[in-house]
């Protein structure tokens, strides 16, 4: 194939994969009709062509996923570009040919493969779902547990499960997201002495099974209620009990200068600074959910186009400065974050979150999330503040 | 250069001809000749036009141009009988692909030792995906 394909299949109805930015996107749904089947996305991406992906087909039964994935996959590697590694990319065949053009070749190729060897019999499907059994989960009876004394005896037990447990379909369980976002250590690491300690909760807690996420946390997807107190307990000896799950300190955050030969700026010295500057929990908490994501280059490993504040690193004239965009999402709303204006100093990164929030704070209505408020009022105030503010300090 | 073709080493063969397809279209499109091509070449017109001809090697430039394989698959799709010499960077590694999508014939570069070929054409008996060899999946077996 021309070059590198990355292929994110989400089965819930938020859409957790970035599905719509990746070269090919599934989204696994039930129809008006009763049937699941996938939605099939193709030519999203970022790195230095930010393009959210579009349907290539609506409705496509499970037995024919592979079937359908070959037609793509050939389509795109007879016609996708060589000339060139930065245009070899699925997307820009989509975009340069357009999506019912690109649809229909598709349609074309598949016919050949539809229906034939590589229809999925369901005895193989069967097969495969086999090795998803759900786990021994313990009755609701002995699983379940209010927590109530726990909360009252345990404030910050009361704030971590708000923050950092969800919702389980099986009656008596919860989902607890591990927080990798600790204010002493890059977001996304973790040392080998908290890794040992995870592994052994997971076998404690969850059935062996531990999960990381694309924003660079971990997850216990299993835990019965009665065992969450005992399970925040040793997370937080372990330093992985911060319950700052969705707000700004959970930021993604690529690794930037320190670590990788592509950068061109410094990524983990903004996360070092994000963290001693909004320490105040009670503050991220008023926020709400914010999706900050850092990229230390143009090739995007930190998703910054998708998030709802999105910082790139940029090196002009031998100085790293960081560009800002926001009104990103990498959700189901997926879409691709504007630039909010010139590049600012390393030092006044900090400065100009502060800023962005504050508009935020201000101008919101009751109930409204940061990417609302910005999707409502546009750019304009965020810009007033920021640069506006920065001209009359510079007079 | 050693040439493998339908499993063996071939001792007596047609050379790889220097005629490129888009020359060969045209010139006075003789029947029954063999012709050079790769994936700049029209496919469309390859394949209306691969029953006149013999032979078709089709050239790996780079690695990293994996056209060939498709153009191959097509080919045999479309019913084409004749030989299908794969030229290039013939990579060890990619051989035995190059055979299930259709290529019956191997141009080895001097460097490239005839037994490990013959070995890699044979070496996998399941396969995940279904090509032009005709063998189905591992779970349809
Ligand atoms: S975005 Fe750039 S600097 Fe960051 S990890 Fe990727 S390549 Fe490296």
């Amino acid at each position: 194939m021309p070059r590198k394909f990355k292929i994110a299949v989400s089965g819930s109805d938020s859409d957790r994969a970035a599905s719509q930015v990746h070269d090919i996107g599934l989204h696994l749904y039930r129809n008006d009709a009763g049937q699941m089947g996938f939605e099939v996305i193709v030519g999203g991406g970022l790195g230095r062509t930010p393009v959210i992906g579009k349907t290539v087909r609506k409705f496509l039964e499970p037995q024919e996923l592979l079937s359908y994935l070959d037609a793509v996959l050939r389509v795109y590697n007879l016609n996708g570009r060589r000339d060139n590694k930065y245009k070899a990319r699925i997307k820009i065949l989509v975009n340069a040919v357009g999506i019912e053009a690109f649809t229909k070749m598709v349609e074309e190729e598949w016919q050949f493969t539809k229906g034939k060897d590589l229809r999925l019999p369901q005895a193989e499907i069967e097969r495969v779902k086999g090795f998803f059994k759900a786990p021994d989960y313990l009755s609701v009876e002995h699983a379940q547990s209010s927590l109530e004394t726990e909360f009252i005896a345990h404030p910050a037990f009361a704030t971590w499960h708000k923050q950092n447990t969800r919702d389980h379909k099986q009656p008596g369980y919860r989902i607890v997201v591990v927080s990798l976002k600790n204010q002493l250590q890059a977001p996304g690491d973790i040392s080998h002495q908290q890794m040992d300690g995870i592994a052994a909760l997971a076998d404690e807690f969850s059935f062996g099974e531990l999960r990381s996420t694309h924003d660079q946390n971990l997850v216990l997807a299993d835990i019965a209620q009665r065992d969450l107190f005992n399970l925040w307990l040793k997370l937080t000896d372990l330093g992985m009990g911060r319950a700052n799950i969705g707000t700004l300190t959970d930021m993604i955050n690529c690794p930037g200068l320190d670590f990788c030969s592509l950068a061109n700026a410094e990524t983990l010295i903004l996360s070092r600074q994000i963290n001693e500057t909004f320490d105040d929990m009670n503050y991220q908490y008023d926020l709400g959910e914010i999706q900050l994501k850092i990229s230390g280059c143009i090739n995007a490993c930190g998703h910054h186009h998708v998030g709802h504040i999105g910082i790139l690193g940029v090196e002009k004239g031998g100085k790293q400065v960081y560009q800002f965009t926001l009104g990103g999402s990498a959700s189901n709303d997926a879409s691709l974050g504007k630039t909010l204006g010139r590049s600012i100093d390393q030092d006044q990164v900090v400065v100009v979150i502060g800023q962005i929030l504050d508009v935020y704070v201000q101008q919101r209505e009751t109930d409204e999330t940061f990417l609302q408020t910005v999707q409502r009022i546009g750019f304009a105030p965020f810009k007033e503040r920021v640069y506006g503010t920065h001209q009359r300090s510079a007079a | 250069m050693a040439l493998i073709k339908d499993q063996q080493l071939s001792l007596n063969h047609v050379a790889t001809p220097d005629i490129r397809f888009a020359d060969w279209l045209d010139d006075d499109l003789i029947k029954g000749e063999s012709v050079l091509t790769n994936g700049a070449d029209d496919l469309t017109c390859l394949l209306a036009n691969a029953s006149k001809l013999d032979m078709i090697a089709i050239e790996f430039e780079t690695f990293a141009d994996g056209r060939g394989f498709s153009m191959a698959r097509l080919l045999r799709r479309e019913g084409y009988q004749g030989e299908i010499r794969a030229v290039g960077d013939v990579a060890m590694d990619r051989i035995e692909f190059m055979h299930r999508v259709g290529f019956n014939a191997f141009e080895l570069r001097d460097d490239q030792n005839v037994n490990e070929a013959l070995t890699k054409l044979s070496e996998m008996s399941v396969h995940f995906q279904p090509s032009a060899d005709g063998k189905g999946p591992a779970y349809m077996a």
